[in-house]
């Protein structure tokens, strides 16, 4: 799909690897609605691309319909969404202090897994109703987000790996589902990038611990790295129901 | 890595998927050689596109040898190899005619995963002992299999043998390159409108993508070059196996 003059969708749009998808797509042409927790933070990188904050919480259903329907009134149905939003905890399964409350875990998997599939539901709705674009009947593309730790989680992130191996299943299923329609459906999974969330778990050390494990090359990801991968899957009407690792050739040891 | 200027080998560049990569790259200001067993098809396709053509049997040591060094002395030595030469022999494990013949596996294992071994540790080798370029970027191995390595459908037990192992090779590879700033990266490619599609099908690729999801067609290979020179270009992409397929299990 061609990504010149579309609507696109970027939740978790307003820092780390959601500001710089939001900053590739507008520089392609895009309309994009910078959707957000932080609503102030939204509007920063929106006014800077001409696109539009809106403020959503993907764990809240009624949050998620109000910010698609302000979406769809403002700059018109989305054919490109990209899921980004996403929170991680570190916690043991059980340590000195007891078993992992359920409530955290609950708490990853409801803005993670359901807030994934909570806009890829809708979202998809109404696209359904769009007329296609071209030839192969294209009428628009999801790129959710998982994480290598979906795959190879390291110690004290069970509830975040869950959430994200739970996104890396839904991928093909959804793809399926939508495939009649001519939408697709498109994971990437990071390995450990310059991220505001990646730092704000590991802290310096542990993230500077973290890069010195990646094969090549050594260091953070680059957000921009994932905006461009994000735009060329968007781009390459071939990739559809697939989970690529963008990660340095990093597999994830015991420990962070 | 920035492919302005950049040496490319494309094995299997005469036809199919790596005559779609060798456009691509070419567009994209690399200078290109394509290798291919058959001269005459590589030279047509190469005066057409506008690169050199290298004689090459990847299966066969002494040829990838002297083929590297050709490429080397008409577009300096290669950083990017893209390795698209590959057979495929169909036949079932067993059949009332009797086992299938140990040859099938041995000819497939000789081009498409000795062959794509022989490429990149010679490849690898000469990107080795090159000066460094500016930033952290010494090369990149695009490696094809295809998704028969992961979901393998009937009379493709050695095909799909051959690629299951190039799949297997990628993150080792990639890990003992990583001291020297090279990147391998490996395509699954699906159901892809080549010649070597149409013979082992039969027929025309296209008629045959009934069963992916979507697109509801064969790939072009202009998709699988776009996404080859993606992975060029994304430094973070490194160790994978990326399916390019419309969602097809096969």
């Amino acid at each position: 799909m061609d990504i010149n003059n579309q609507v696109a969708i970027v939740t978790g749009g307003a820092s780390g690897l959601g500001a710089d998808t939001v900053r590739a797509l507008a520089a392609k042409g895009a309309k994009v609605a910078v959707l957000d927790l932080n609503l102030d933070l939204a509007k920063t990188i929106a006014d800077e691309v001409g696109g539009l904050a809106v403020k959503v919480d993907v764990a809240d259903g009624d949050s998620v319909e109000a910010a698609l329907a302000t979406v769809k009134a403002e700059l018109g149905t989305a054919r490109i969404v990209m899921n980004v939003a996403g929170i991680g905890i570190g916690r043991k399964i059980t340590n000195k202090k007891g078993p992992h409350p359920l409530d955290s875990f609950l708490k990853v998997v409801n803005v993670n897994l359901t807030g994934t599939f909570d806009v890829c539901r809708l979202a998809s709705t109404e696209m359904i109703a769009l007329d296609p674009l071209n030839e192969d009947g294209e009428r628009g593309v999801f790129v959710n987000v998982a994480s290598i730790f979906g795959y190879d989680g390291p110690v004290g992130n069970t509830a975040y790996a869950a959430s994200k191996a739970g996104v890396i299943g839904m991928t093909l299923p959804m793809a399926r589902d939508l495939a009649p329609y001519g939408i697709r459906v498109m994971t990437i999974c990071p390995g450990v990038f310059d991220t505001p969330l990646a730092k704000a778990e590991t802290g310096q050390e542990g993230f500077n611990r973290l890069i010195a494990t990646v094969p090549f090359p050594k260091r953070g990801g680059n957000p921009k790295d994932f905006a461009k991968l994000a735009c060329h899957i968007v781009e390459n009407t071939m990739m559809n129901g697939e989970c690529i690792r963008i990660d340095g050739a990093m597999r994830m040891g015991l420990m962070i | 890595m920035n492919l302005d200027n950049v040496s490319v080998v494309i094995t299997g560049g005469a036809s199919g998927l790596g005559a779609g990569a060798a456009k691509l790259f070419i567009d994209k200001g690399a200078k290109v050689a394509i290798f291919d067993r058959n001269l005459d098809l590589a030279q047509t396709t190469a005066t057409e596109l506008g690169c050199a053509a290298v004689q090459c049997d990847v299966a066969d040591e002494t040829s990838v040898i002297a083929a590297l060094a050709q490429a080397g002395e008409i577009n300096g030595t290669p950083r990017i190899l893209v390795n698209c030469a590959g057979i495929d022999i169909t036949g079932r494990t067993a059949t009332k005619g009797g086992p299938q013949p140990r040859e099938a596996l041995t000819q497939q294992i000789a081009v498409n995963l000795t062959g794509t071994f022989n490429i990149c540790r010679f490849g690898a080798d000469a990107i080795r002992k090159l000066d460094n370029l500016e930033g952290e970027e010494q090369g990149v191995i695009v490696n094809v299999a295809s998704i028969a390595g992961l979901d393998g459908p009937f009379g493709q037990t050695a095909y799909a043998a051959t690629k299951a192992a190039v799949i297997g090779m990628t993150l080792p590879m990639a890990r003992d390159l990583s001291a020297y700033g090279i990147r391998v990266v490996t395509i699954a490619p699906g159901v892809f409108n080549t010649p070597l599609a149409a013979s082992v099908l039969r027929g025309e690729p296209d008629d045959y993508a009934g069963s992916v999801p979507f697109p509801k067609r064969a790939g072009k290979p202009a998709e699988f070059a776009s996404m080859a020179v993606e992975i060029c270009q994304n430094p973070m992409l490194n160790g994978e196996v990326i399916r390019l397929d419309g969602a097809l299990r096969g």
